[in-house]
């Protein structure tokens, strides 16, 4: 059997995330879908599953018969199935209740739940993806990737028969190292099973260990559709990224205003400054070992792909998540898991998830942004609201901030401008250190550019910054380094130059191998100091 | 205009036109409409009984002691911690002073210092159960509840206890000055305080931050633990209060005394949060309960005294009315817990924020 996709364009307003896309998905093979984040993969799996409605003339065959793109219904009924990245699954429910959610119950007199024969069957699609537990057990208690063979499991469930095509939206992201193999033995067995397998990876070790062939995305075309065994790393991670790895572009694509780099000073060149963030051993998290610094006026940038402890450092580094290993802000240690220690040594931070971990709903702009440093406008105990709006105002017209005053509902800001309010809130306790985790995630282009402006202003200033981002055009235009981790580990560190570029910096971060001897060899180079 | 507490001199806002006079908004102020409304409606009805000083009186000297209890249960809400046993603890207190009265030769200062601080540390005990143990507020302190109800019980011996109260405190329960009860005068001033720490300082800011958002309070360097552990402390002290309050003005210890007023202050604190600043604040609280008891009195006069039934009826309804309007305005994301209840409560509508909009939906609510 045979999944056959011809002509797909999906376009939203002026934006075009998929031109002309042709895929061909075998039944009884794993075909894995590469490619960067924006590269049209996930618009490509929700045109399948139906959440999205493809331009007219795409066109969608199963083995000779055509099908509707972008009906869920039509989907199901032609047997494709999802397995979305975060699973869907109900922790404190047990297996067999995860299988059957949203499904009808074998059922006996009276209503009564046939558990036995319900039982069973789940039992025999676990065993499908090689998977033996008491299907009774909660899921909460599994492993990682027993939590994603139930979820596959469940998906194959649900029709019962036939071969379904199951699409799995990048599996293995929240999978620890140790439980990757078993998961992939999972979509083993489905193949074997005669099943298809669709394998949205960013990890193309995993993708080269198992794909029967792997069609790459680059900037919502085919930039190629390969047979697995006939592509090494090197050259898969070179078709991604769109040019060759060995020669990388000549300068950063935006060059800063002035020429040159005006921070170099503050560089690795130096190495007389003293560290204003020193971090060494650092674990936790999805992180196992670290070690780096960040010196005054310095902007270190920190790329990886998910799961590489990227999404892990600045939670740790702001309390977040409780640390092992040492983490010394101005020379002074920092305890584990105490946001409030971190704040009273200097340490300002952007938080990554806006609206879990950074804004107050209830409180308006002006305490949203005062809230880590109140004392500033305390007169006699109370705080002076006309001092305290004066300064807020001061921050809205300096970052550019759109709101109805100083005194708007937070939750009526659009989300660049809540980040704006962050940012705001970080830089007002003129912190020695400045942690920003994707600052810029979500937010238009106009807010992005006064976001960067405010943070080489900071850089300026003399202000130790640590960049952790997923937007590699960030980090190529504004770090003086960056390192690249993997596997929660240093796997690389690229010094600005000439061949810090956004590619570059894709390249190294789907290239990268966890090191330990690199992360040594960054202790050494940063010995010297202090 | 979502600081109502403190309103400065601001230039007229884009979109208000001058020289046109604009009504209080109805959803941010329907407590006063409701109490206008009760006014006008049992003036009407009741013309000789219900628009005289001693309504009024009555009212307000009866209402005070549930007043402070109110404000004991909004403390801790700034942070979006439930404190139930503030009913039960104010019963313990007024069976411990009876008691103690009886039993001791302690004089009656020294009495109430030492059954507040008693009750501070019953306080500290549930912030434990609740910032150590993890147990969710409502959970814990439903126990505590529970638990003081028995040390009632035990003191009691499930029987009125009256103590004996020299004549100045009974005339600090019962005294007025000018024509206003001893009793609200002591309500304004810990109503003052409480404003001012929850909307003036720095601790109230933190507090809110603490309720709106848990976490990001804690990662913004606020030391979140501590502060809702405080604001259990702070909710048994005001708690206790209300009890000292209670004896001075009535005396004696009925078992029936803590659940009683549980929910009228429960009532006004919801209702309240429907007001204003829209978020849990003193004034709307203290608003919506009177409103309340008005309405309570009238219904009472109208219906005569047997209408024991009236009061919980008409704070029920007025509860889930209030509750539902700010809901339907602000509602985001409904889901079926308490959780859900809250944010609904603490969230601002986005149509309220815009003067067009929000005065078309006042109308709506007004017509509806």
């Amino acid at each position: 059997m045979t999944l056959q996709l011809r002509h797909v364009t999906k376009s939203f307003g002026e934006q075009t995330a998929l031109r002309d896309v042709d895929l061909s998905v075998e039944y009884g093979e794993v075909h894995a879908l590469v490619g960067q984040n924006g590269s049209g993969k996930s618009t490509l799996i929700k045109l399948l599953s139906g959440y999205h409605q493809p331009d007219p003339g795409a066109e969608a065959e199963l083995d000779g018969r055509p099908f509707q793109l972008g009906s869920s219904h039509a989907a199901r009924a032609a047997g494709l199935r999802f397995v979305h990245q975060d699973l869907a699954l109900v922790l404190s429910l047990s297996i067999l209740d995860n299988m059957m959610l949203g499904r009808p119950y074998p059922v006996g007199l009276g209503g009564r739940i046939r558990w036995r024969v319900a039982a069973d069957r789940a039992r025999g699609y676990l065993g499908q993806v090689g998977m033996e537990a008491d299907v009774r057990s909660p899921v909460g208690t599994l492993s990682m990737s027993e939590r994603t063979a139930v979820a596959i499991a469940r998906a194959l469930s649900d029709t019962g028969s036939g071969q379904l095509l199951v699409v799995l939206d990048e599996p293995t992201a929240a999978l620890p190292a140790g439980d990757v193999d078993r998961l992939l033995e999972a979509i083993g067995r489905l193949r074997a099973e005669g099943h298809g397998v669709l394998l949205v990876s960013h990890h193309l070790g995993e993708v080269l260990g198992i794909a029967d062939r792997i069609t790459v995305l680059r900037d919502g075309r085919v930039a190629a559709s390969v047979p697995g065994a006939g592509v090494d790393q090197r050259r898969l991670t070179e078709l991604i990224v769109g040019h060759s790895v060995v020669v990388p572009d000549v300068g950063p694509r935006r060059p800063k205003a002035g020429g040159g780099f005006p921070r170099q000073p503050a560089g690795p060149g130096r190495p007389d400054q003293a560290m204003a963030l020193r971090v060494r051993g650092l674990a936790g998290g999805r992180i196992g070992g670290l070690d780096f610094g960040v010196r005054a006026g310095e902007i270190v940038g920190v790329a990886g792909i998910t799961g590489s402890g990227r999404e892990s450092l600045a939670p740790l580094l702001t309390g977040g998540l409780p640390h092992q290993g040492e983490i010394e802000v101005a020379g002074s240690r920092l305890a584990p898991g105490r946001p409030r220690d971190v704040v009273a040594a200097g340490v300002a931070a952007v938080p990554g998830e806006r609206a879990r971990l950074g804004v107050f709903p209830n409180l308006g702009v002006r305490a949203n942004m005062t809230i880590s440093q109140l004392e500033r406008h305390r007169r006699w105990g109370r705080i002076v609201r006309r001092l305290e709006r004066r300064e807020v105002g001061e921050w809205i017209d300096r970052l550019g901030i759109v709101a109805r005053g100083p005194d708007a509902p937070m939750p009526t800001l659009s989300g660049g401008n809540q980040q704006k309010v962050l940012v705001a809130r970080a830089l007002r306790t003129r912190p020695g250190v400045l942690v920003l985790d994707d600052p810029t995630q979500g937010i238009d282009i106009g807010a992005r550019a006064q976001i960067h402006e405010v943070i080489e202003q900071c850089a300026a200033d003399g202000i130790a910054i640590l960049l952790v981002s997923t937007d590699s055009d960030e980090l190529a235009r504004l770090s003086d380094r960056v390192l690249i981790l993997a596997g929660g580990r240093l796997a690389q560190i690229l010094e600005r130059g000439p061949a810090l570029t956004a590619k570059s910096i894709d390249a190294s971060q789907l290239d990268a191998k966890p090191g330990p001897a690199l992360a040594a060899a960054a202790v050494g180079s940063e010995g010297g100091d202090a | 205009m979502n600081t109502m507490t403190a309103p400065p001199v601001r230039p007229a806002r884009a979109g208000r036109r001058p020289g046109r006079v604009r009504l209080p908004s109805v959803s941010r102020f329907s407590a006063v409409y409701l109490w206008a409304a009760f006014i006008v409606l049992f003036g009407v009805l009741q013309f000789h009984l219900f628009l005289t000083v001693s309504t009024v009186q009555v009212v307000f000297s009866q209402g005070a002691v549930t007043a402070v209890l109110a404000l004991a249960f909004l403390v801790p809400l700034t942070t979006d911690t439930y404190d139930l046993s503030i009913g039960e603890m104010m019963s313990l207190t007024i069976v411990l002073i009876n008691w103690l009265t009886l039993h001791t030769s302690l004089p009656l200062g020294v009495i109430a210092v030492m059954v507040i601080a008693g009750c501070a540390l019953i306080g500290a005990v549930s912030g434990f159960v609740v910032v150590k143990l993890r147990v969710n507020s409502l959970i814990a302190t439903l126990g505590m509840s529970e638990v003081l109800s028995a040390f009632q019980l035990y003191i009691s011996q499930n029987h009125q206890v009256a103590g004996r109260f020299t004549s100045l405190f009974v005339a600090i329960g019962n005294g007025t000055v000018l024509g206003i009860p001893y009793l609200d005068l002591y309500m304004i001033v810990i109503a003052v305080v409480l404003w001012f720490v929850l909307e003036q300082t720095p601790l109230g800011r933190r507090m809110f931050a603490v309720g709106g958002n848990r976490e990001a309070a804690r990662l913004a360097g606020i030391p979140a633990d501590r502060i809702v552990w405080g604001s259990l402390i702070a909710s048994a002290v005001v708690a206790s209060v209300a009890g000292v309050l209670y004896t001075a003005q009535v005396g004696a210890y009925t078992a029936d005394i803590g659940q009683g007023y549980l929910f009228p202050a429960l009532a006004a604190v919801f209702f309240g949060a429907s007001q204003l600043s829209q978020r849990p604040n003193v004034w709307g609280t203290l608003i919506a309960f009177f409103a309340l008891a008005f309405g309570v009195q009238g219904l009472t006069l109208q219906f005569g005294a047997g209408t024991f039934w009236a009061s919980p009826l008409f704070q029920g309804v007025a509860l889930i009315g209030a509750v539902g309007i700010a809901s339907s305005r602000g509602a985001i994301g409904a889901g079926g817990d308490g959780r859900a209840i809250r944010r609904l409560l603490r969230s601002r509508a986005p149509a309220a924020t815009d003067p067009g909009a929000s005065s078309q939906d006042e109308a709506d609510h007004a017509h509806g």
